[in-house]
């Protein structure tokens, strides 16, 4: 009977997961089939594809930001990279002097982001300066340098190489409640989120970004190349912002300099949400992705009910509160909170 | 420093080698930040008033950046005591914007039935914004001392929480509305000084008082600097940490207050761009973002220093995209010059343990 219980208490820990994304899991699963009961509308095809869409954005930032979270880091200068690697793209393929395809277009902003992260990377690692410092800093200057030097002006329509993407769907439904689209541009997210989960599985890079977030002067004695994992975390976050900023213009079927930077910090907290801890070495793909659709589908619902959109970042904020209150009370119950405090002293 | 005035551009750079040698000797002295401060704030004055004296050094501009550093300053000195205790306050500027969005919608409350009335309890307006900053603050305390949520995450969550509250409650409008009395503060001066800047020396000096002159402060200083320590001292974390969250609050509120002195108007977005800008402002004060070092005086000069290049780029026709660019570029260049020569002592033996 013992064993029983105690072989039960085994599976639902596991089922737990490892940064609670069984409990997260759960919730959102409440909440869909809450949702569904209170209002019809809800459970269909079109909401389930326009969460979907209104998520892939988020969803690539997030994932960036999740990698610099378990580093030990803080990014808040991925929004800026995005809006300069895929504001610089469309103004260069608008003026005509190069055209090399969609591909081209992705590559071009791949290698601006990366250039970008990477002198995130060099300040980072060479000068060990606190990430949250360093990148409010360069967000700054890169948002500065984009808009003085690139451009500031809203550009309507997106070259041709890219326009086309626009309007093309992956999968068109016609249900009786509505015709229902989802955008192509979910493909890259999911293809991203799956390599992703893989490198930090099952690479040694990723297997490093860990180790340096858990403890970076053991990394180093472990025989990590900790300044150098790190440059190139950098330089992969500034890709994937990249990536995010191209999907962004090319859904939103326009191009602004002005647009993305401020929403940083709802980005954090979907990650955090998704049980990713801020002092470093832990999180994980599937919580991160389970955080940037519970935010979602809470937005999604918000709307559904009649609540005034502008409660929902009142509600992002208190699902932030009970999420972190809740971990931070039972790392307190579990003896871990030595270990919590004694972190504290190396965030921010 | 005579090299500045000159208008010579080479002088310029003369004046700035001339300062980094000053940094040099001058890193033998304890108040080596708030001196660093002082000297920039020299230096960035010197510049611009060398390069548009016409414009730079018209009143107009000074009574400026006097009547524009206040609110921003009161923010910033609130974010240094959250640093000092190792944390961070995120939630600043939205308390200060619903504190400001409480006083205008009492005071057009009460002003619709009795317009008179509503001036005279001038005070009692200003008294519940002060209220609200406090109960802000809290909130975060709770959060932090009680829960034990780490700062950031706490105050960002806060921070969505009462930015939330005040886009509900303003329905995303900007509200009109304050006491006249508060206005005509705003635009007031005490012997030349704007009434504003006076009150933010006020409040620096109380918070200087407070972190070097009474045990709250030598605790607080503590508890940044090593909490475990802190703990085995005797130090009561928690009140600690409440203390501190509860006077970062009601220095939200003040802000609030200053605010509305300044336009009489409040929004739920009113200052978006100054959570971040304060966090530049406190550690280029030299406040320790890891907590356990700060100094008020450093960031009343960080805070001049930025209010003076962002009016210079002005007066010299700079956009405020080339301002930000200025800000994050002073940012880091005094991280990294901090950096390479805290790690050129002698002393620091743990630098050159991790440096390899």
């Amino acid at each position: 009977m013992s064993a029983g219980r105690s072989g039960l208490a085994e599976r639902l820990r596991r089922l737990r997961g490892p940064n609670n994304e069984g409990v997260l899991a759960l919730i959102l699963l409440v909440l869909i089939v809450g949702m569904s009961i209170a209002n019809p509308v809800f459970f269909t095809l079109p909401t389930a594809f326009s969460i979907m869409r209104s998520a892939i954005v988020p969803l690539i930032f997030a994932l960036g930001v999740l990698l610099v979270i378990i580093s030990g880091g803080i990014d808040v200068s991925f929004a800026a990279i995005a809006v300069f690697a895929a504001y610089t793209t469309v103004r260069v393929y608008g003026s005509g002097a190069i055209d090399l395809g969609l591909i081209g277009a992705f590559a071009m902003a791949l290698v601006i982001g990366g250039m970008l992260g990477a002198i995130n990377g060099f300040l980072i690692a060479r000068f060990r300066l606190p990430t949250l410092i360093v990148t409010l800093g360069t967000q700054g200057i890169f948002k500065g340098v984009l808009l003085t030097y690139v451009g500031s002006r809203y550009i309507a329509d997106l070259p041709s190489a890219m326009s086309w993407v626009s309007t093309t769907n992956l999968i068109e439904v016609t249900t009786d409640t509505g015709r229902a689209y989802l955008h192509v541009m979910v493909v890259p997210a999911i293809v991203l989120t799956l390599v992703l989960a893989w490198v930090l599985r099952r690479t040694m890079f990723g297997r490093s970004i860990y180790a340096i977030g858990g403890d970076a002067e053991a990394a180093r004695r472990a025989g990590i190349r900790v300044v150098r994992t790190q440059v190139w975390l950098y330089v992969i976050v500034g890709m994937m912002a990249a990536i995010g900023g191209m999907i962004y213009m090319i859904m939103g079927r326009s191009a602004s300099p002005q647009e993305l930077v401020g929403g940083e910090l709802d980005i954090i907290a979907a990650v955090v949400l998704g049980g990713a801890s801020i002092f470093g070495g832990r999180g994980s793909v599937l919580g991160t992705v389970l955080g940037v659709f519970l935010v979602q589908v809470i937005n999604n619902s918000l709307i559904l009910a009649g609540v005034p959109s502008a409660w929902q970042r009142a509600a992002v904020g208190v699902l932030l509160l009970v999420g972190v209150g809740i971990q931070a009370v039972t790392a307190r119950g579990s003896g871990r909170a030595a270990l919590v405090h004694d972190a504290q002293e190396v965030t921010v | 420093m005579n090299a500045v005035q000159e208008k010579n551009p080479l002088k310029r750079v003369n004046a700035e080698v001339d300062s980094r040698w000053t940094g040099l000797v001058e890193r033998l002295h304890v108040d080596r930040s708030a001196r660093r401060m002082l000297l920039l704030v020299v230096v960035a004055f010197a510049i611009f008033a060398a390069l548009k004296p016409s414009v730079f050094l018209s009143g107009i501009n000074l009574q400026n950046i006097a009547i524009s550093s206040p609110e921003i300053g009161v923010i910033a000195i609130a974010m240094m005591l959250a640093m000092l205790t190792g944390g961070i306050d995120l939630s600043l500027v939205s308390i200060a914007n619903l504190s400001a969005i409480t006083m205008s919608t009492m005071f057009t409350a009460i002003a619709a039935n009795n317009p008179d009335q509503a001036e005279q309890l001038f005070p009692l307006i200003v008294l519940v914004g002060l209220v609200v900053g406090l109960l802000g603050g809290a909130v975060n305390g709770l959060l932090v001392s009680r829960l034990g949520i780490t700062p950031i995450l706490a105050t960002l969550g806060t921070m969505q929480i009462y930015n939330g509250i005040a886009v509900a409650w303003t329905g995303g409008k900007t509200l009109y509305g304050s006491p006249a009395a508060l206005t005509s503060i705003g635009q007031s001066t005490v012997g030349g000084v704007p009434t504003l800047f006076v009150l933010f020396v006020v409040v620096a000096v109380l918070v200087g008082i407070i972190v070097k002159r009474t045990p709250l402060g030598l605790k607080v200083t503590l508890q940044g600097a090593n909490p475990t320590a802190a703990r085995y001292s005797g130090i009561n974390s928690r009140a600690v940490l409440m203390s501190t969250y509860l006077l970062t609050g009601t220095l939200g509120g003040i802000a609030g207050v200053l605010f509305l002195a300044r336009n009489p108007t409040a929004s739920a977005d009113y200052g978006a761009s100054y959570v971040l800008l304060v966090i530049v402002i406190a550690v280029l004060g030299g406040t320790n973002p890891n907590g356990g070092f700060a100094t008020v005086f450093g960031v009343v000069l960080a805070t001049l220093t930025l209010q003076i290049v962002s009016s210079g780029f002005t007066a010299l026709r700079l956009s405020a995209f080339q301002y930000s660019i200025a800000q994050g570029v002073i940012l880091i260049a005094v991280m990294v010059i901090d950096q390479v020569q805290w790690r050129r002592r002698p002393r620091a033996r743990r630098a050159a343990a991790v440096s390899s």
